[in-house]
């Protein structure tokens, strides 16, 4: 027992005094976070800059400018010429450029045509306004009032959907590149051969590396949550203790297909080289950074296959929605399948030399 | 006299080759017992077949009286094993690295002292991967000892170091038998053999040509003294001074065997007094192990 917590231990360590295995275990997930999420985070982030240009010399005027600054997702900024509004516009800094109207006059409205999925909805936005303003200035009572009622408890942003899917990555990553790589070079460096020189049980040995991948992976993880929630804002709907639990089950299931990898591969590169094969894949198939949705048909019956998939889906679930697991249980059991079948061939096959 | 390692007919094959054809030897309790041989001549094979590294295809080693077949994992805990060309954790210090495989072992010495011993005292934090050759090796060694085993196997304890490093190797060798532990080592260097070993297997294409104490292998396979000059000017009649029963020749010196090296040499010296040599350079030439090896294989050790 000594043994294995010792390996562990030891083992710990030599990781956070590897510079390049910090860099892909925690650094690497920080930066893919951070660009992914700026590059797909607006999607569901409200925030219209609409230009006003004007003054509210005009009941229309102050009916509609006074409604659009209500709005939450809507920031007002006060233009000081029309030309300046058009060529914040073009540069991509206002989605909207809206001019106040004077008594009389139609209420001038610009957008990027290039951006029609933002513009179109600032547009309802505006129009909402205007509708209001002419009932409002008509006199006439409003037939239907709306009562919006969400579904969701919390508001669901992109960051928090997109951090559970890093963590999940990361498990993979550290097994399917980290264990692969480092066991395959023990092994041609003959510091295994060392090891089973000595009378100790290997099979101590291997548990003792599936504890050390498990606790790196722990410290890993929190850390990068750490980053998404200070950083990003991202926040953690669910149990914690559970999303413990799913990450130190990922990882036993991927270190195991990594010491897998290394018993087939002869050298680290070629190590290497496999559990690219397997990891890129599956970070962009896996629905870790957007929903599976979003791929084409005919590939998302593949997708499900993928080991990631289940991981991500149920790591998601507790982390993002605060869900049970219980629908997610069959696909835990078939990434546990993956784990199994990785443990066999690993001992079947494993060469100490 | 207690025999510590028993090997008898060991023979072990890869493919078509005979890596080892079945030897049999036995290394006495306390003795530094060496295998001397060229690159591919089945030395390493026969250690970790000792060891309990691998199986041989035939044959019996009973190591300390335990078999080495039946019961490996009692062997292992039983000996101590420096492998050639092994590789460490990197990213751990010596210190660490000693306490990682003392949970490995039974039992073992404190880490302090190995460090201490192996000279290694200053370098217990740093990381293995700043460690010179030497010292890797020396730690090879901590590595060794460190579950205090009465049967230590060094497997080319000395190859790829600089001639300092070797000799203060050789003194951490003889300091190791002192403790009255047994070694067996390998090695290709003859006069490493010469100097360590008590007795010396010499090894070629996987068979003991020959195994006895360096200075009775000499005796018997290597020619006697020879006597070896360059002449300045004057001239000689070789093969007519007395004991001289061959002689050679080549780039200007002169090589005389003899089987009286001192009457050889007093006519050489007689010679030169009365001025009818005078000797540019004038030595004689033990045999060594190289020359044995010469003998017994019509090749060089190291070539």
């Amino acid at each position: 027992m000594k043994a294995l917590l010792t390996t562990a231990l030891m083992g710990f360590r030599m990781y956070f005094r590897d510079r390049s295995s910090v860099f892909w275990g925690m650094i690497f997930p920080i930066l893919l976070m951070t660009m992914i999420g700026l590059a797909f985070g607006r999607i569901d982030s409200l925030t219209f800059t609409v230009g006003v240009v004007g003054e509210e010399t005009s009941p229309g005027a102050r009916v509609v400018r006074t409604g659009l600054s209500q709005v939450p997702a809507v920031r007002l900024i006060a233009e000081r010429s029309l030309e300046e509004a058009l060529r914040a516009l073009r540069a991509g800094r206002r989605v909207l450029v809206v001019v106040l109207p004077k008594a009389g006059e139609p209420l001038e409205a610009y957008y990027d045509a290039a951006r029609p999925q933002d513009s179109s909805t600032a547009l309802l936005v505006l129009e909402r306004f205007v509708a209001e303003a002419n009932l409002r200035l008509s006199g006439a009572t409003p037939v239907v009032e709306l009562r919006a009622h969400s579904v969701t408890t919390r508001s669901s942003r992109f960051i928090d959907f997109l951090l559970p899917g890093i963590l999940a990555l990361t498990l993979a990553q550290n097994g399917l590149m980290g264990v692969s790589w480092t066991v395959t070079s023990y092994r041609q460096g003959l510091v295994l051969k060392r090891v089973i020189a000595t009378p100790v049980n290997p099979s101590l040995f291997l548990c003792g590396l599936l504890v050390r991948y498990a606790s790196v992976s722990i410290v890993q993880l929190t850390v990068i949550t750490l980053v998404g929630m200070g950083a990003f804002g991202a926040r953690l709907a669910g149990n914690l203790i559970l999303l413990a639990v799913l990450a130190i089950g990922g990882s036993l299931v991927f270190t195991s297909v990594g010491i897998a990898i290394s018993t087939v591969a002869r050298t680290p590169e070629s190590a290497n080289v496999m559990g690219s094969v397997m990891n890129f894949p599956m970070m962009f198939l896996a629905g870790t950074f957007w929903p599976r949705e979003l791929m084409p048909e005919a590939i998302r019956p593949l997708i499900a296959y993928l080991p990631l998939s289940p991981l991500v889906d149920a790591m998601r679930a507790v982390g993002a929605r605060g869900e049970a697991l219980g629908p997610y249980l069959p696909g835990l059991v078939y990434l546990l399948g993956w784990g199994v079948l990785a443990l066999v061939i690993a001992t079947r096959r494993f060469r100490w030399e | 006299m207690s025999i510590a390692v028993s090997v008898s007919d060991l023979t072990k094959r890869y493919g078509s080759l005979v890596a080892v054809d079945r030897i049999s030897f036995e290394v006495r309790t306390g003795e530094i017992f060496g295998i001397l041989g060229p690159n591919g001549a089945g030395k390493t094979t026969t250690l970790e077949i000792m060891e309990g590294l691998r199986r041989p295809d035939g044959g019996h080693v009973a190591i300390d009286g335990v078999d080495v077949l039946a019961s490996p994992h009692e062997v292992r805990a039983r000996i101590g094993v420096q492998l050639q060309e092994a590789g460490f954790f990197e990213r751990l210090t010596p210190d660490e690295t000693l306490y990682l495989f003392s949970t490995y072992h039974r039992q073992s010495l404190p880490r302090d002292v190995l460090l201490e011993r192996m000279g290694l005292t200053e370098k217990r934090d740093a990381l293995v991967e700043t460690l010179s050759g030497g010292q890797r090796q020396r730690l090879s060694i901590a590595l060794a000892l460190l579950n205090d085993p009465r049967i230590v196997f060094l497997d080319e304890p000395t190859t790829g170091l600089d001639p300092q490093a070797r000799r203060a190797m050789w003194d951490v060798v003889e300091g190791i038998r002192r403790e009255s532990r047994t070694v067996i080592l390998t090695t290709h260097y003859m006069e490493e053999a010469q100097r360590l070993c008590d007795r010396v297997a010499i090894m070629d294409h996987g068979r003991i040509v020959a195994l006895d104490t360096p200075r009775a292998l000499i005796r018997a396979h290597a020619g006697g003294t020879t006597l070896a000059f360059v002449m300045e000017d004057g001239r000689l009649d070789a093969d007519r001074l007395p004991g001289v029963s061959r002689v050679d020749g080549s780039d200007g010196e002169t090589v005389l065997h003899t089987t009286d090296p001192q009457r050889t040499l007093h006519a050489l010296l007689d010679l030169s007094r009365d001025g009818q040599v005078r000797y540019r350079s004038l030595r004689v030439d033990e045999p060594t192990l190289e020359d044995v090896f010469l003998h017994l294989t019509g090749r060089r050790l190291r070539e």
